[in-house]
């Protein structure tokens, strides 16, 4: 096994989607080949309808390839069933939403708590204490007990990386996390967002944000579903 | 261009659409059924019975012979007459089965001009020695065309063959009696009877318009009978223009009216529901439409048209079916209360007022919300994405102590979501759950009323003569039966048989017996039973005190029974399922009205009360009687009389528990179209969920929790609402059979407790089941991407 094998924490090999409707048939995405390794920073960048969403929806097991293979760890995800894609999703992936979604009935602490209910990986004593480290750590400790709505967009934002954080995944994937932001939060997230990659997190962001590409260690571009470029840059 | 885009809007989540055309089916179905059953049997009921050309009075004289009838048919006041002969007698309806016999003597089958009775098959005219019987007999009987069964008149047993059924529809049901009815011609009802014939005149009266006209008029009649030398022994007066079990048919109205008026009003709280989340799934689209230039009325008139077509489409599949089951439900009542259908075709505005109900009725109803939804700012429209951000803060509040697992916090907070939508569901919920509980409560009343019954009277066989004979005749043919403990020899008894042998001027039958009798145990609703004064005392039940005009305790009554009268003090009044009765110590009644101390009622109480062994001594009891000269009109054991009382009321019983089950099925399906919006408006948020790690199988338990806690809610509430309506019911349901001023006294019925917790969780689970298992199959990508 070669070191880059054993730094490699997901490929996608001839990964292609198409999407049938009534009248024709639409190609999301063709032959995608992608190597991630294991604590990159990784930016997908391209036009409207270029594929990133369905790109991102391939990688985190929301939605399945038409071809191709996808390996997390050197393990095909492609033949999980749902309720074994969701386990493994909550325990290997974090999604931040270009909205947030936090869960508008919970408190910011009961949405962290709920996301370990759910994947049951954190043992149940050091839950609270974990809430309050990733809260301290996006720092927005001091907002645990508040309702999503009375939190402003960036520290809606902060919650939701904390979330996605809750189970410790390698990976956290974001879907144009500050597109919804003005400027000098944006510029906050996207800190945070470096950070967890320098602490060993694999970070994968969509991204129409062209002044925010110079801290990513790489940079894929798509165009009309196929890599057009990769721009690999200083980690 | 609208119609199209509303078609194309409903075809885009079919579920949906079905789920709102089903809600407004069901509720126009619901009063389509109640309008077209109303419609039928308010009509046919009395159309029945208005085509016999009922009698109004009944005179009785042993001198209608002095009567010129063609004369007398000339007066004013009347419309036509008859000399209709009838009595009491027995027939054996299975072997060692006897039940009362109903005999009239008819002048003409061919030519009937009052109290007509219809060919069903065999003879029109009966053949000379023979009987027609009522079609309704059938059904407690084994007795058909040819049959030759065994009559019992007075001493003697005749075989008597049926050649003929007729209908009478103005009789009650012979079902619900256990009565036979039958009809033949004078010559042979004295063959017979061995009775004079022509003793009893039916009479139809011109220009009278209520009972008290009937009884004026009568007066004025009898007073020109007595002239003529004709003395009137008594005068009947039936109810006026109403069939005998007009009550039952009133009672059923009202239930399917109330029932049909729930139907619609949960059919209008699940159209309004769907069309708020419909409104709430559109609203970017509408922001879109408008940012395009649509203004608020031209988007309003898009909502207007999809409502029009769901209107229609449920109006196409509801009218059919309100017209099916209104005519259903119509020859059901029909058959139990023993009358034709006589409508063929509904009136067409029936119809007319159907479709207007499925156009409109959506319509009236979403036209707040689809003015809210179409209001919204295009700005506001456009930023929606999904997971509403609009919370509470009193309720999170309240529940911020809640301690638990996260998703039960969750699912409760969830449910609490939207409070309007919650207080709908749950109102809705838990007053179908009081309704259905009310209606085993209803039931439990009355089936209490029957249980007391038992208590009231402790015997168990009844042997009820013709005529009063003294008290050493009536016991003596009965000294050697084997499972008698006690026997008492009384004045009358239950029963409407038994006020036609003693009664009073007013049609109160007189039950006299010892004042302490260990043999009758009546429930006192006011005042007390009989105590040894001076003064002549009765107790009435409910029907006799309305007979009186509701004498107060402790005032007097005038009593008369035959040419007798006495000052009698109300001293109690009773509750009881029954006809007109006043109760008197016999040895007060017999010091006035008997002295001859006369009995027509045999009272015997079994050593073995045993149901069998009950039956067993009944069959004694008739085997002495075959061998005696007495004249029975009945013999009746205890179990059997409580029988003809259920089969009076299980009509409404049955009625009360299926149209409440009825409603708590629409209340489970708003429930279930309520939890169904909730996971619509949540489609995304539940995309979310599964993003962050939750399973199909997660995500169907906390759906099916939130379910359940609305279901919890809607039963706790539900049967704390069921309390005082169960009181109103049995308040309503006894005036409508007891009497005005009667009281069914409320019951709680444990049985039907359990089964509305049952029903109502299993209905709560399931509502909640069906669309959570439709949320679980959403693939994640789908629900993330859904607006």
């Amino acid at each position: 096994m070669t070191t880059e094998m054993n730094n490699l924490i997901l490929t996608l090999q001839d990964v292609s989607k198409e999407f049938q409707s009534k009248e024709r048939k639409f190609i999301a995405l063709k032959n995608i080949n992608l190597k991630i390794e294991k604590g990159e920073y990784l930016a997908i960048t391209g036009k409207s309808g270029s594929g990133k969403s369905t790109l991102l929806n391939m990688i985190t097991g929301i939605d399945h390839p038409t071809s191709g293979i996808i390996n997390f760890n050197g393990n095909s995800i492609n033949k999980l069933s749902e309720t074994k894609l969701a386990k493994w999703r909550g325990e290997n992936i974090g999604i931040v939403f270009q909205f947030f979604q936090l869960i508008p009935t919970l408190t910011i602490k009961e949405n962290l708590l709920l996301a370990m209910e759910f994947v049951n990986v954190i043992p149940k004593s050091d839950r609270l204490k974990r809430i309050n480290d990733l809260l301290q750590q996006v720092g927005i400790a001091e907002h645990a007990t508040k309702m999503p709505s009375s939190l402003s967009g960036g520290e809606q934002q902060r919650a939701a990386i904390a979330r996605a954080l809750a189970n410790n995944p390698e990976i956290i994937v974001a879907d144009e996390p500050t597109g919804n932001l003005d400027s000098k939060t944006a510029d906050s997230i996207n800190t945070l967002f470096s950070s967890l990659a320098n602490s060993g997190k694999t970070v994968i962001v969509v991204t129409h944000d062209k002044n925010s590409t110079a801290k990513y260690h790489r940079i894929v571009n798509l165009l009309d579903g196929e890599i057009e470029s990769q721009t690999i840059q200083n980690k | 261009m609208k119609f199209i885009k509303a078609f194309r809007d409903l075809t885009i989540s079919p579920k949906r659409t079905i789920l709102v055309v089903f809600a407004l089916v069901l509720g126009i179905w619901g009063v389509g059924t109640v309008l077209v059953s109303y419609v039928i049997l308010t009509k046919d009921l009395n159309a029945n019975y208005q085509s016999t050309t009922p009698t109004q009075v009944i005179f009785h004289s042993e001198k209608f012979d002095q009567l010129d009838l063609a004369q007398f048919n000339k007066r004013p006041e009347v419309e036509t007459s008859e000399l209709r002969d009838f009595s009491i007698h027995r027939i054996e309806v299975y072997p060692n089965v006897w039940i009362p016999l109903w005999l009239y003597g008819v002048e003409s089958f061919d030519k009937f001009n009052l109290a007509r009775v219809f060919y069903e098959n065999g003879s029109k005219t009966p053949e000379p020695g023979s009987i027609l019987i009522e079609r309704d007999c059938k059904r407690v009987s084994n007795l058909k065309i040819g049959s030759i069964p065994r009559v019992r008149v007075g001493g003697k047993i005749e075989n008597i063959k049926v050649s003929g059924i007729c209908f009478d529809p103005a009789q009650a049901p012979a079902t619900q009696d256990a009565f036979v009815y039958s009809y033949t011609d004078k010559k042979t009802y004295s063959q017979i009877t061995g009775m004079p014939s022509n003793q009893r005149l039916i009479v139809r009266l011109r220009n009278v318009h209520s009972a008290d006209d009937v009884k004026n008029v009568s007066e004025i009649l009898k007073k020109d009978f007595n002239a003529k030398g004709i003395s009137i022994t008594s005068i009947e007066v039936p109810r006026f223009n109403e069939h005998p079990h007009q009550w039952q048919l009133n009672t059923l109205l009202f239930l399917i009216g109330t029932i049909g008026f729930l139907a619609f009003i949960m059919g209008a709280v699940l159209v309004s529901q769907l069309m708020r989340s419909i409104m709430a799934n559109q609203v970017r689209q509408i922001g879109i439409l408008k940012a395009v230039g649509g203004s608020q009325f031209k988007i309003f008139q898009i909502y207007i048209a999809m409502l029009l077509l769901m209107g229609l489409t449920s109006g196409l599949i509801a009218v059919p079916l309100s017209v099916l089951s209104g005519n259903a439900f119509s020859y059901f009542v029909a058959g139990k209360l023993n009358f034709n259908i006589l409508t063929t075709s509904l009136p067409i505005s029936i119809y007319i007022y159907l479709i207007a109900a499925s156009l409109f009725l959506p319509l009236i109803l979403s036209i707040s919300i689809l003015y809210k939804g179409t209001k919204i700012s295009v700005k506001k429209a456009l930023s929606d994405y999904g997971i509403t951000q609009n919370i509470y803060s009193r309720e999170y509040k309240l529940l911020k102590k809640l301690t638990g697992s996260n998703t039960f916090i969750l699912a409760i907070r969830n449910s609490l979501r939207n409070s309007k939508r919650l207080t709908v569901t749950i109102l809705s919920m838990a007053f179908g759950v009081a309704i259905f509980s009310t209606g085993f409560n209803v039931r439990q009343s009355l089936w209490n009323l029957l249980s007391g019954l038992k208590n009231e009277m402790r015997y168990d066989v009844q042997v009820v003569l013709n005529a009063p004979i003294s008290k050493e005749d009536a016991l003596k043919n009965f000294k050697y039966l084997n499972n008698v403990t006690k026997a008492e020899t009384w004045v009358g008894g239950r029963g409407e048989l038994q006020s036609k042998v003693v009664s009073t001027e007013k049609g109160a039958g007189i039950i006299a017996l010892p004042r302490n009798s260990e043999l009758l145990k009546l429930r006192i609703r006011d005042g007390r039973w009989l105590l040894p004064t001076n003064d002549f005392e009765v107790v009435l039940n409910q029907q006799a005190s309305e007979t009186y005009k509701n004498p107060k305790i402790g005032s007097f009554i005038k009593m008369t029974v035959g040419n007798k009268s006495v000052n009698a003090k109300v001293v109690g009044i009773t509750e009881q399922f029954e006809r007109p009765k006043i109760y008197v110590d016999i040895k007060q009644y017999d010091s006035i009205f008997n002295p001859d101390h006369l009995v027509n009622s045999i009272i015997f109480v079994a050593k073995d009360n045993e149901y069998k062994k009950v039956i067993a001594l009944k069959k004694d009891i008739e085997k002495a009687i075959a061998g005696s000269d007495l004249k029975v009109l009945y013999v009746m054991s205890q179990a059997e009389r409580v029988k003809i009382i259920y089969d009076h009321l299980n009509i409404i019983l049955t009625t009360v528990v299926f149209l409440s089950l009825l409603v708590l099925i629409v209340s489970a399906v708003g429930m279930a179209s309520a939890t169904g919006i909730n996971i619509w408006e949540r489609t995304r948020e539940i995309g979310v969920m599964r993003a962050i790690g939750a399973t199909p199988k997660k995500i169907y338990s906390l759906f099916v929790m939130e379910g359940m806690i609305i279901s919890v809610m809607s039963i706790v509430i539900g049967l704390i609402l069921a309390y005082p309506l169960s009181q109103l019911a049995a308040i309503f349901f006894g005036q409508l059979m007891l009497g005005k001023e009667a009281i069914l006294e409320y019951a709680f019925s444990p049985l039907g407790f359990g089964i509305t917790l049952a029903v109502t969780i299993i209905f709560g689970w399931l509502a909640s089941r069906i669309p959570a298992r439709s949320a679980v199959e959403i693939p994640t990508h789908k629900a993330l991407s859904y607006e």
